[in-house]
């Protein structure tokens, strides 16, 4: 089943006079990176918070269309099951730490999906292993660099055991060796068989790939197929 | 000071019977002996009381602004300064202002205890107090954001004093009406961050199912029982004893003493 199909999506958040997303129809396959790059303010996040359920479940707007998680009508499904198949990192990991170290914030998603400890143990490690931050599991989330913070984002959401994960912007505002470390994490989440959604302005991001749209004006275009 | 480590809850506790002592009792002398007994406890239990008095450094003359104006609407006791008919200064709201200093110091003090512990633990200890885990989460999210508030203020002041406003030497009426005008963004910024983050924890099952378990577990020993039920106990004895033998006692016949 394709985990991510959206068909005709057409959005406008309330106060907006002009369609932010126009028409949109994507389709997001098993096991590979697609990536979606387009201007400031040209709707990736918004297309973002469509895919994860955000819209309509936080945020309201003038919405048609569908999209179908593993052939099932996100406005239908409550978030804590959207969480257990689908993760959001967003850009600015201050705005998603606040716990007091690592282990505690990488256990939260977990401990909210009710697991054993001994479960939620076993998440921990392997969460942490996958964007190789195993070394910081004690460490005060606030002595982190940004890159690292952004890893602890990441593992956070892996810890709930998504099967797709939407990247918004993650690479922004992180220095050069923050953002191979980050490249690496998603290069292993691909090979442990996620799908992976990566969003970025930035065209030095897109190397690691599979396929990439362009969204531009509220329309999703196809750039290329590796 | 591993030796002295109890649990969060007892920690908790034993901040709220400070500040129960605090709020309920209105006598200097009892007051002071809490005072003394907040502090050390919090210097056995590691807290970095220095820090906590730098902290309030800014804060000190709108203390001492509240304590002056409370011995001013206190008219009891003797007249200490008076102009023409009206009592500026008496006994009484000297007494006043020293209870407020007082119990303000006690509260202050006590929440440095919680600070020995961190966060999760506190919040851990909440839940397992049997308080509304969604609540806990609240304590956590509002001590998270404190700094974040901070940071916002401290950003917002430098970028003003980078276009050239020595905000040291202009005038406090003018100081003033600063601050007013950088308040809006700044709680407005705070607010777009706070919503972010419960986004975030909502997309991460927050709240998906009433109860939720925990990776970290609190448990107590015996130490910690005896902390609680002695801090308790002494606490409501204190408070009993005070409304019972105490009020109306000693300080009472200075401020009800008339020249």
């Amino acid at each position: 089943m394709i985990p991510v199909t959206i068909k005709n999506l057409v959005f406008s958040y309330p106060q907006g006079r002009n369609n932010i997303l126009d028409n949109v129809n994507m389709k997001i396959s098993g096991g590979g990176i697609s990536a979606i790059t387009g201007t400031s303010g040209s709707g990736k996040t918004t297309l973002c918070y469509c895919i994860c359920g955000i819209i309509p479940h936080i945020y309201s707007g003038k919405i048609s269309g569908e999209v179908l998680l593993f052939g099932k009508p996100i406005k239908d499904m409550d978030l804590a099951k959207i969480a257990t198949k689908i993760g959001i990192v967003f850009q600015e990991p201050d705005t998603q730490l606040f716990s007091p170290t690592v282990e505690d914030e990488v256990a939260f998603g977990p401990e909210n999906l009710c697991l054993s400890r001994d479960e939620i143990g076993k998440r921990i490690k392997s969460s942490l292993n996958i964007v190789g931050m195993e070394n910081k599991r004690y460490e005060h989330t606030s002595h982190l660099s940004g890159g690292e913070k952004q890893l602890i984002a990441i593992a956070s959401v892996l810890a709930l055991d998504p099967r797709i994960l939407i990247l918004d912007e993650v690479m922004s505002g992180i220095d050069k060796a923050g953002r191979m470390r980050i490249k690496q994490a998603i290069l292993n989440l691909k090979d442990s068989g996620r799908s992976i959604m990566l969003v970025t302005h930035d065209m030095d991001d897109l190397d690691i790939a599979d396929s990439m749209f362009e969204l531009k004006d509220g329309k999703l275009l196809s750039l290329a197929y590796k | 000071m591993d030796k002295y480590k109890i649990d969060a809850r007892a920690k908790l506790i034993i901040t709220l019977c400070l500040s129960s002592i605090a709020v309920f009792i209105q006598n200097v002398y009892v007051l002071g002996f809490t005072l003394v007994a907040a502090i050390l406890i919090a210097m056995l239990l590691g807290a970095k009381l220095l820090l906590v008095l730098k902290s309030f450094k800014k804060m000190w003359f709108i203390f001492a602004i509240i304590v002056i104006a409370q011995s001013i609407f206190t008219n009891a006791g003797a007249n200490l300064i008076t102009i023409g008919n009206f009592s500026f200064l008496s006994t009484g709201g000297l007494v006043k202002g020293l209870e407020f200093v007082l119990r303000l110091a006690v509260i202050v003090i006590s929440a440095t205890i919680i600070t020995t512990s961190s966060h999760r633990e506190i919040v851990q200890g909440l839940i397992q107090l049997k308080v509304p885990y969604e609540v806990a989460f609240m304590v956590l999210v509002a001590i998270r954001f404190l700094p974040i508030f901070m940071g916002e203020f401290r950003d917002t002041v430098t970028a003003i004093q980078l276009r050239g406003v020595d905000i040291k030497r202009i005038a406090f009426k003018k100081k003033l009406k600063m601050y007013y005008y950088i308040f809006n963004p700044i709680l407005i910024n705070s607010i777009k961050k706070a919503h972010k983050l419960s986004v975030a924890m909502e997309m991460r099952a927050f709240r998906a199912y009433p109860k939720r378990t925990s990776y970290l577990v609190l448990k107590m020993s015996l130490r910690d029982y005896f902390v609680i039920l002695s801090s308790v106990f002494f606490t409501v004895a204190l408070i009993v004893a005070y409304y019972l033998f105490l009020r109306g006692g000693c300080f009472e016949s200075i401020i009800n003493y008339r020249a």
